[in-house]
């Protein structure tokens, strides 16, 4: 088993310019430009079910916006919704298995990062001037802190989405080893105990679908998987089928790429919001 | 010189790619002003729009509600004093009406009352030139009967001595 980072498609004069990431983003980037077209199209007083989700998810990101940042910062909602859709864009978008995550790349991250501290400074600047702004490294921990938190930011995104790829790779090819050794070992052992592994996948089938318990249905299946396999491998149709790949690493997709690439998303632009927050106070704070 | 190399090589796992840097943070504006003009903008606008005709809704109700609770107080009122402006035209044609009544009534006893005077007046006019008349009667009477008795013609003196005599007498008997 390798463990990678992005696959590099084009060199030029020995640059890496275009990999894999650069592909995820463009197609995560496109996706969500149509999607939001269409969605923000042809809107109505009297709104039909798709626009009817639409306007609610819009009004929840201005919600939690105002919440976080303050009524006199919703208009930085547009930039906070770009930027979550973006993220969970880019962390789901390696479930297709065509592309590869775009947030599982530092650079990705690293770039989002960036732009929340170059807003944060910019607001900061604007709000307070800029000899307030210089005044505030009068402190040098404050440089370190502004060096921490987008590197913080980026590799805690990075990490969450970049181990889950990790794991969900390692138990693929965990489950591969475990598969290839027990239907190499069912099947070593003859037609025997091949019928015999059916006749008690079958009986546990039977079991669990009677009784109604969950154990029984599980444990049924993959004992008839696991014969079927064996009496696939022994017939010579195929060789070293990885039949415990299935099913399982859906329940463990489902915690590290949906769940996970929703949470990150989630502080991702929660801490974004804060930053910025706090670099642009209300109005009437301004003077203090 | 551009070298173009297609190639299967992978980054490193943990690295910064200044181009992949490059790409994701256009990706990021573009994404961003794109979303904003087609989706967030006009969604936005229509909740707020949607809410203005909501809240505008609720306003004219309730101002409609004011006005009808304006209108039935006005109406109320007007009612009201119309029926104060009732009780006092009628209060006032009876006052009237009880004035006239004793107006008229002493009226007519004082022009009874006068009426009853002139004619006792009259009454006793009458009576006066009743006796008079009588009187006169009398005394040509008298005289004529004298001349009748003494039958002679008596002087103008004699006659009116007699005259005197005979009423003096009359009174005396009268009296």
């Amino acid at each position: 088993m390798e463990v990678n980072g992005p696959k590099i498609y084009l060199q030029i004069n020995g640059m890496n310019v275009i990999t894999q990431t650069t592909v995820a983003s463009f197609a995560v980037m496109v996706l969500l430009c149509v999607a939001g077209y269409f969605l923000g199209r042809n809107l109505k007083k009297r709104p039909g079910r798709m626009q009817v989700l639409t306007e609610k998810g819009v009004s929840m990101l201005y919600g939690l916006v105002e919440e976080t940042m303050g009524k006199h910062n919703a208009y930085w909602t547009p930039y906070i919704g770009a930027l979550f859709l973006s993220s969970i864009g880019g962390s789901l978008i390696g479930m297709t298995g065509i592309f590869r995550s775009a947030t599982s790349d530092v650079s990705t991250t690293i770039t989002w990062a960036l732009m929340t501290s170059f807003l944060v400074w910019g607001c900061t600047i604007k709000n307070s001037g800029l000899k307030n702004f210089l005044k505030g490294y009068i402190n040098p921990l404050n440089i370190v802190s502004d060096i921490a938190q987008p590197v913080s930011m980026a590799f805690r995104h990075f990490g969450n989405i970049m181990g889950g790829g990790v794991l969900t790779s390692i138990l693929y090819t965990g489950l591969a080893g475990l598969s290839s050794l027990v239907v190499g070992a069912v099947r070593a052992n003859g037609w025997a105990v091949t019928g015999v592994t059916a006749l008690v996948g079958a009986a546990l089938l039977f079991l669990g679908f009677k009784k109604g318990k969950l154990a029984g249905k599980i444990f049924g299946a993959v004992f008839a998987a696991i014969a079927a396999a064996a009496a696939l491998e022994l017939l010579g149709i195929f060789r070293e089928i990885p039949i415990l790949e299935v099913g399982i690493p859906a329940v463990l997709s489902l915690y590290f790429d949906i769940f996970s690439g929703g949470i990150q998303a989630l502080v991702f632009s929660l801490l974004t919001m804060v930053y910025v927050g706090m670099a642009c106070p209300p109005r009437e704070e301004k003077g203090k | 010189m551009l070298i173009l190399t297609q190639v299967t090589q992978f980054e490193s796992l943990v690295g910064v790619n200044p181009w992949t840097a490059l790409f994701t943070f256009c990706n990021m504006i573009i994404t961003f002003l794109l979303l904003k003009k087609f989706l967030f903008k006009p969604v936005k606008k229509m909740i707020d729009e949607r809410q203005k005709e909501i809240d505008d809704m609720y306003r004219e109700a309730e101002a409609a509600k004011t006005e009808a609770a304006k209108l039935q107080a006005d109406y109320e009122e007007h009612l009201s004093s119309a029926r104060a402006e009732r009780d006092e035209i009628l209060r006032d044609a009876v006052s009237r009406a009880r004035k006239r009544e004793t107006e008229i009534l002493t009226e007519a006893k004082s022009d009874a009352a006068a009426l009853m005077a002139k004619a006792e007046s009259d009454i006793a006019q009458e009576k006066k030139k009743a006796l008079n008349e009588v009187k006169n009667e009398i005394s040509s009477l008298s005289i004529s009967i004298a001349e009748t008795v003494v039958e002679r013609e008596i002087t103008r003196a004699d006659q009116e001595r007699l005259v005197m005599e005979f009423i003096g007498k009359l009174g005396e008997d009268n009296d």
